[in-house]
């Protein structure tokens, strides 16, 4: 599997194929805690969350929120305890840059953390890591052991009157969790469910004190944003999508990998064709999934020819959106109905059953893929199927039923043919 | 109403809890220390110890389960509440090795009903299943973070990824 | 909520709303119709069911209205296309896995969702899945549970764990496999049942009413509780004289409980139609024989020429008239005026034991109210289980603390649960309440005090703290330790803690549902007590008239006594210890027979309405009496109505003075006795009494350190609840049968004893 840069000098990557990545010692002799020191000795917190602003980086987790501004919301003069709580639950179908992160270079994530937590007063904050990612925090755990040797971690770090503290925690098997109010409901020791927004958990978080929930990805961009300072940067990107970002590649490319890749890299054919080393034994292309299992499916008409920029915009302008940045590529053998049906399997197993229209809907839509599947679709599947998602759509409690809508949504609307052909009775609609 | 002609879907709910509370060896007992020394909030341990004692004890049993609740000074609903909630966790008893393929989208387009296939042709059970021995349980899972390196499987906590049934075969042979 | 008044507009119209209103409330408080079904006022917000949408000018996607404080300015629609069709969906969701099984479910006709289908009307049915199943099963002796009609509302774990600290019921399994259940799929709880009263559907069922009858066959009577002081209101539901259930659901009733009841108020009433209710009244013609039924005449006659008897041979104290604090006031006032008008006796009482007389003489505040519980802003609780013994008042505290933020200080020899909510918690050695209440009487007592309470008097100072920095209402409760001399003193105390700023308010914890009334109405004004009746039985007493018979602890050791005596006659409803030593039992009506008033322990006097007409032969208690007096030629001039009765009360008793029955009309509306509130009374001699008990208490008592179990009173077996066999199971510990998918009735046996080998049917 591929690991590495395109188009851009590696920040996030830099040191994954060092030998020893993950070590401290490693770590430190290519520059790491560098920023961390930079950042205790020479900054104020409104100094970083400034720098971060202008970096113009967006949370990587999917929503693409711009983290200075989230950082911002964080009342300063709250009696509360403040927490910064790093969400590597990465369960997105598609999505696997959080794991590499932090299998690579551990340290990356940790100075990260305490950046984010120096610049909100954080003493306490967690890894809340997916359940199955076990040898993962044992990875973090070991890290975390070597940086409190090392001073760079608890008690007065580097000497300064900064103290903090990192924890790693499990999860137990939820994709919901990933949502960040669901996260926090589960390091609470409860069931995951989403909580009410507002209030928003830069004001009312874990335990109800402000807290501050980032990807590992958003996370990990900060030591190079404090060293290179913000506007150096979103330079690397584009005005409003700074940086670089981390794309996870599967399915039917001859090179799937982590890459990372300036934000704006144009364009998506050149991504798929070249740099992921074109398609898997030569097949077409047929539909790119480009940012996770949450997005609208794109179909290859839409890619080929069309200049797609890889960012925010870019990807809204070419019909899709960036997600996770999990980059599922699918040839002319996937049936996209198939594929839709096994993206409504996952968003029904992992609907909390909080709400209505996700609980009964995803169920419900499962229902019908598997009865057409079976044979007994009928001509006005489709259009059930559309309405069942209209009805989910914007009414769930959370965005879990928004995310088990678009897929099939577009689906329906982008490969009508996949459908009908299931529909068909009799070689008849 | 006849519910007997109805085909039924057992719940999952475990044995009535008795009086037996489980207990562990000292260095078990300082690791659970160790995890609830992280939180302000005793019962944000939940999950870390649900593991400890599902790693101790097979799954969730009711002595467990009642560990859990005298340790964190919770209810017994509320350890099952939570212990139902997440998949991970089991309220009944799973395989000595727990087998869990991937079946979401990047997996399924790279191979795993092969791997499936293979993996249950070999062992004689259906996903869901236990062998007879108890050795092993069969499970299809979602996503599990390995879709570059599609099909994968899981067993416990290892991960084994690009598959194929003769990498199976050696890994599953080599189990001891 | 603030006074301050902010605009919104709904629907085109301009309201002014107080400032933090919640819009879901003020679309209804104007008549907008908004469907929910997770909202629950008070409760936590859920937001789950997504009925509730909105749309709301300068929000993106609709909005829960539920979930929405109003701003200034908001502008709401709560009706369009858009609207509708969502609401519509989420219906359709709901009904998707819904079995649609109304013709068979005990909700049908009074189920929220059958409702709403109802009135949405032209729901398309495109639903034609497989619906998932879930079989029907029994929780508990009392709780029965369709899963599949499930809504996941989740109404039910939140007043499970919000109004009764249990959390006894949760939901578990995720996605479209959540249930509402229980670790083992057992229901160890108060079995209180208000998850069934909450439910909006057939989820979870009263399982002693389980296919027994149709909600609109039927007659929904509102009336109140029977068992503890609290008074909650209820619906009695009867067809063809049959009680068949009891319910609080606020579209019957609307009482101070809102949809709140106990275990024993919802299922504690099969008693009423019981087979071993007294049938005709008896006569024990000889003392060692038998009793023979007779006629009302002929019994009524023979009660008249005995008691004539007596009182001719030894006058009239040797008759003693014992009254009841369960039966209503019309019926303890006619007893007190029967004692001291027509026989003339000084020797009159009830069997309540827990004389409020010192505390009413010396009140120097108004009684608290439910509703002031639950803003209180301190309460102090010294002895007493509200929990188990006034649960209403229980759920009460608790909610003001978890939901108003309130301070409970208990006090209390057991840890009882309460202890889970308070702020502090004053651990005493058993049988010391007493010397708690001197010390807070009496700040110069403190040291000793504390020295026999086995506490540091540091703890007293923490309380005397909490109460000075309480801003707003403090309630001071009591059980019934505490001695008279005591309540005096307690009743007293918001002299000693006036000050601006603090509104002191009183709440006695007594056990029965009259227990204020019986008091009110004089029956305790008289000069023995009931066990000093019994004492004196043969000797200054001769014959005794009563209405209800004696507690077990009041007869333990005393039948020999009460053997001797020339004439006994009771009034009961089943034949019991007392009745055994009885010459004539006359069967009384139950609450369900009869039109009265209870007054509870907020001093709310509250209607007690007829739901059935007498079962076999029972009559009204204070009919009786009136009849009684007619035979011994003394007119009451009442023989026809229990109104004409209150009439008189509230000439003859001050503090009901101007009451009526079309006064006590509505439930939720209570009228409060006015009782006098008492000047700031010289208490020394109270005091010295109380000092002199407490310098005696030994200061070596052992503490109770276990918290009591779940139900260890609500559970116990009286006369009433030994009618009910679940109570037995309960009684029993609630064994979990070995399957819940057929009654758990089937582990008793006819003798009612219980039975380990359960039929193996439906599994
Ligand atoms: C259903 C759902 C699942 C999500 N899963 C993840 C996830 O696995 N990892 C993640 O970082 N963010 C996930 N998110 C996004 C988070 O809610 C949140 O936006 C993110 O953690 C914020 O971090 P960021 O600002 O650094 O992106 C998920 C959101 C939803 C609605
Ligand atoms: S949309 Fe509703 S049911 Fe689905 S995950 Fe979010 S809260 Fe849970
Ligand atoms: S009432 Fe608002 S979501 Fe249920």
């Amino acid at each position: 599997m591929f690991i590495g840069a395109i188009g851009c000098e590696p920040l996030q990557l830099a040191r994954v194929h060092l030998e020893h990545s993950h070590s401290l010692e490693v770590y430190q002799q290519h520059g790491g805690y560098a920023s961390l020191r930079k950042v205790l000795t020479s900054m104020s917190p409104d100094d970083v969350i400034s720098e971060v602003k202008k970096s113009a980086l967006r949370g990587r987790g999917g929503a693409g929120f711009p983290t200075g501004m989230k950082w911002s919301f964080v009342p300063k003069d709250s009696p509360k305890p403040k927490y910064v709580v790093c969400n590597a639950d990465e369960s997105e179908p598609g999505t696997f840059k959080d794991r590499y992160l932090m299998e690579r270079d551990p340290h990356l994530l940790i100075e990260g953390m305490l950046i984010a937590a120096y610049a909100l007063g954080a003493k306490t904050n967690y890894i809340y890591t997916r359940g199955e990612y076990r040898y993962l925090i044992d990875i973090m755990d070991r890290a975390l052991e070597e940086a409190r040797a090392a001073g760079l971690l608890g008690a007065k770090i580097l000497g300064t009157e900064f103290s903090s503290e990192v924890y790693t925690h499990t999860g137990a098997g939820a994709y919901i969790c990933g949502e960040e109010t669901a996260l926090l409901s589960s390091l609470e020791g409860l069931r995951g469910h989403p909580r009410m927004k507002p209030p928003f958990p830069a004001v009312s978080g874990l335990y109800a004190s402000p807290t501050v929930v980032n990807n590992v990805e958003t996370l990990t961009a900060v030591p190079d944003i404090i060293r290179m300072g913000g506007e150096a940067y979103q330079r690397l990107g584009t005005e409003k999508s700074g940086g670089t970002k981390l794309w996870s590649v599967s399915g039917h490319v001859n090179r799937p990998g982590v890459y990372e890749l300036p934000m704006g890299y144009d364009d998506m054919e050149k991504f798929i064709m070249e740099d992921c080393g074109g398609m898997l034994g030569g097949k077409q292309l047929k539909a790119v999934i480009p940012g996770g299992s949450s997005v609208y499916i794109m179909r290859a008409d839409q890619i080929i020819g069309k200049d797609v920029r890889m960012d925010y915009e870019g990807l809204v302008a070419g019909g899709s959106s960036v997600g996770s940045g999990g980059f599922i590529v699918m040839n002319e053998t996937v049936d996209i109905f198939e594929s839709t049906k096994n993206l409504t399997e996952f968003y029904k197993h992992e609907s909390c059953g909080w709400c209505t229209p996700c609980r009964e809907g995803t169920d419900w839509l499962v229902k019908v893929f598997k009865r057409i599947a079976n044979g007994g679709g009928r001509p006005e599947d489709v259009q059930l199927m559309l309405d069942l998602c209209d009805n989910i759509e914007g009414k769930s409690f959370c965005p879990l039923g928004d995310a088990a809508s678009w897929p099939i949504q577009s689906a329906i609307k982008r490969f009508p043919e996949d459908f009908r052909k299931h529909l068909m009775v009799n070689g008849q609609n | 109403m006849s519910t007997q002609l109805i085909n039924i879907q057992p719940m999952s709910q475990p044995v009535d809890i008795g009086d037996e509370v489980a207990s562990f060896s000292s260095e078990v007992e300082a690791e659970i220390d160790s995890h609830l020394a992280k939180y302000p909030v005793m019962r944000s341990a939940i999950l870390p110890l649900m593991f400890i004692v599902q790693r101790e004890r097979g799954y969730l049993d009711a002595p467990g389960v009642a560990y859990l609740a005298k340790r964190l000074h919770l209810r017994i609903t509320d350890i099952w509440e939570v212990a139902t909630f997440y998949s991970m966790l089991n309220t009944t008893p799973v395989g000595k090795y727990h087998i869990q393929v991937c079946k979401t989208l990047s997996c399924k387009i790279m191979g795993e009903p092969g791997i499936t296939e293979h993996v249950c042709g070999k062992l004689g059970i259906k996903p869901g299943e236990t062998t007879a021995d108890g050795r092993f349980t069969v499970s299809l899972v979602e996503c599990l973070g390995s879709c570059g390196t599609a099909p994968m499987l899981q067993i416990g906590f290892d991960y084994h990824e690009n598959l194929t049934p003769a990498k199976v075969d050696q890994i599953l042979d080599a189990l001891p | 909520m603030s006074t301050e008044v902010i605009k919104v507009n709904v629907d085109g119209m301009d309201f002014e709303v107080p400032k933090g209103a919640r819009l879901i409330d003020v679309c209804r408080d104007k008549g907008y119709d908004i469907p929910s079904f997770c909202y629950y006022a008070d409760l936590a917000l859920q937001a789950s069911c997504r009925m509730c949408l909105v749309r709301i000018e300068k929000m993106p996607k609709l909005q829960t209205s539920c979930t929405i404080t109003c701003t200034d300015g908001m502008v709401v629609t709560t009706q369009s296309d858009e609207i509708e069709k969502a609401q519509r969906a989420m219906m359709e969701f709901l009904l998707a896995n819904h079995p649609l099984d109304c013709p068979v479910c005990d909700r049908g006709g009074e189920c929220e969702l059958q409702e709403m289908a109802f009135d949405w009307g032209g729901l398309e049915e495109r639903f034609t899945e497989k619906k998932n199943y879930r079989p029907e099963k029994y929780l508990s002796p009392m709780v029965a549970n369709d899963p599949q009609r499930c809504i996941l509302c989740k109404r039910c774990t939140r007043v499970c764990d919000e109004w009764m600290g249990e959390d006894a019921i949760e939901a578990g399994g995720r996605g479209a496999n959540t249930v509402i259940g229980t670790y083992g799929g057992w229901l160890d709880c108060s079995q209180c049942g208000n998850c069934i009263e909450v439910c909006p559907t057939g989820t979870l069922l009263d399982a002693t009413y389980r296919h027994q009858a149709r909600p609109w066959e039927l007659a929904q009577t509102i009336s109140t509780c029977t068992y503890c002081s609290d008074g909650c209101q209820m619906s009695l539901g009867a067809r063809g004289g049959e009680l068949m259930r009891i319910v609080a659901r606020d579209r019957y009733v609307n009482g101070l409980n809102g949809e709140f009841l106990c275990i024993k108020g919802r299922f504690g009433h099969p008693f009423v139609n019981h087979e071993e209710r007294l049938r005709t009244p008896l006569i024990r013609y000889k003392k060692g024989g038998k009793l023979i039924p007779a006629t009302w005449d002929e019994a009524i006659r023979h009660v008249a020429r005995k008691l004539d008897e007596v009182v001719d041979a030894h006058g009239p104290n040797a008759l003693g008239v014992v009254g009841s604090p369960r039966i209503t006031n019309e019926a303890n006032y006619l007893l007190y005026k029967f004692a001291t008008e027509l026989v003339g006796t000084e020797h009159y009482t009830t069997t309540e034991t827990f004389d409020l007389k010192p505390f009413f003489q010396n009140l120097g505040a108004p009684l608290a109210t439910h509703r002031d519980i639950r803003y209180a802003k301190t309460i102090l609780l010294i002895g007493g289980e509200p929990e188990e013994l006034q649960p209403l008042t229980g759920k009460q505290i608790r909610q003001a603390v978890r939901n108003g933020g309130a301070k409970l200080i208990v006090v209390n020899s057991v840890p009882i649960r309460l202890v889970e909510q308070s702020a502090q918690f004053i651990h005493i050695r058993p049988g010391t309440e007493n010397a708690a209440v001197l010390a807070l009487s009496d700040k110069a007592s403190s040291g000793v005090a504390a020295s026999r309470l086995g506490i540091e008097s540091s703890e007293l100072d923490t309380v005397r703290q909490t109460i000075a920095d309480t801003q707003g209402d403090l309630v001071i409760m009591f059980g019934g330790e505490i001695s008279g001399d005591a309540q005096a003193a307690i009743a007293q105390l918001p002299y000693s803690l006036r000050r601006d700023g603090l509104r002191v308010l009183l709440h006695p914890l007594p056990l029965h549902n009259n227990s204020v009334g019986a008091h009110d109405m004089g029956m305790m004004n008289g000069k023995m007590s009931a066990v000093q009746m019994l004492d004196a039985a043969g000797d200054a007493i001769r014959a005794v008239y009563m209405a209800g018979s004696f507690s077990a602890e009041q007869l333990r050791g005393r039948e020999e006594t009460l053997a001797k005596l020339d004439f006994l006659v009771i009034q009961e409803l089943f034949e019991t210890e007392t009745t055994a030593f009885a010459d004539v039992v006359l069967p009384a009506a139950s609450f369900a027979e009869i039109d009265g008033t209870f007054t509870n322990n907020d001093g709310f006097v509250q209607r007690v309405r007829q739901s059935i007409p007498p079962v076999n032969q029972a009559k009204a208690d204070w009919l009786i009496t009136a009849q009684l007096a007619t035979e011994l030629e003394m007119d009451f001039g009442f023989n026809l109505s229990a109104s004409a009765v209150f009439r008189e009360i509230a000439e003859q008793i001050p503090a009901y003075a101007g009451l009526r029955y079309p006064v006590l009309k509505d439930e939720s509306n209570p009228v409060q006795a006015k009782y006098r509130i008492a000047e700031d009374n010289d208490l020394s001699a109270e005091l010295n009494a109380l000092r002199e008990v407490v310098n005696a208490m030994p200061d070596t008592a052992e503490k109770l350190n276990a918290t009591p179990k779940v139900g260890h009173e609500l559970f116990k077996l009286g006369t009433l609840t030994d009618k009910v066999p679940q109570f037995h199971l309960l009684a029993a510990g609630n064994p979990r049968p070995e399957t819940v998918r057929v009654s758990p009735l089937y582990q008793i046996t006819v003798d009612e004893s219980l039975r380990h080998e359960v039929a193996a049917a439906g599994e």
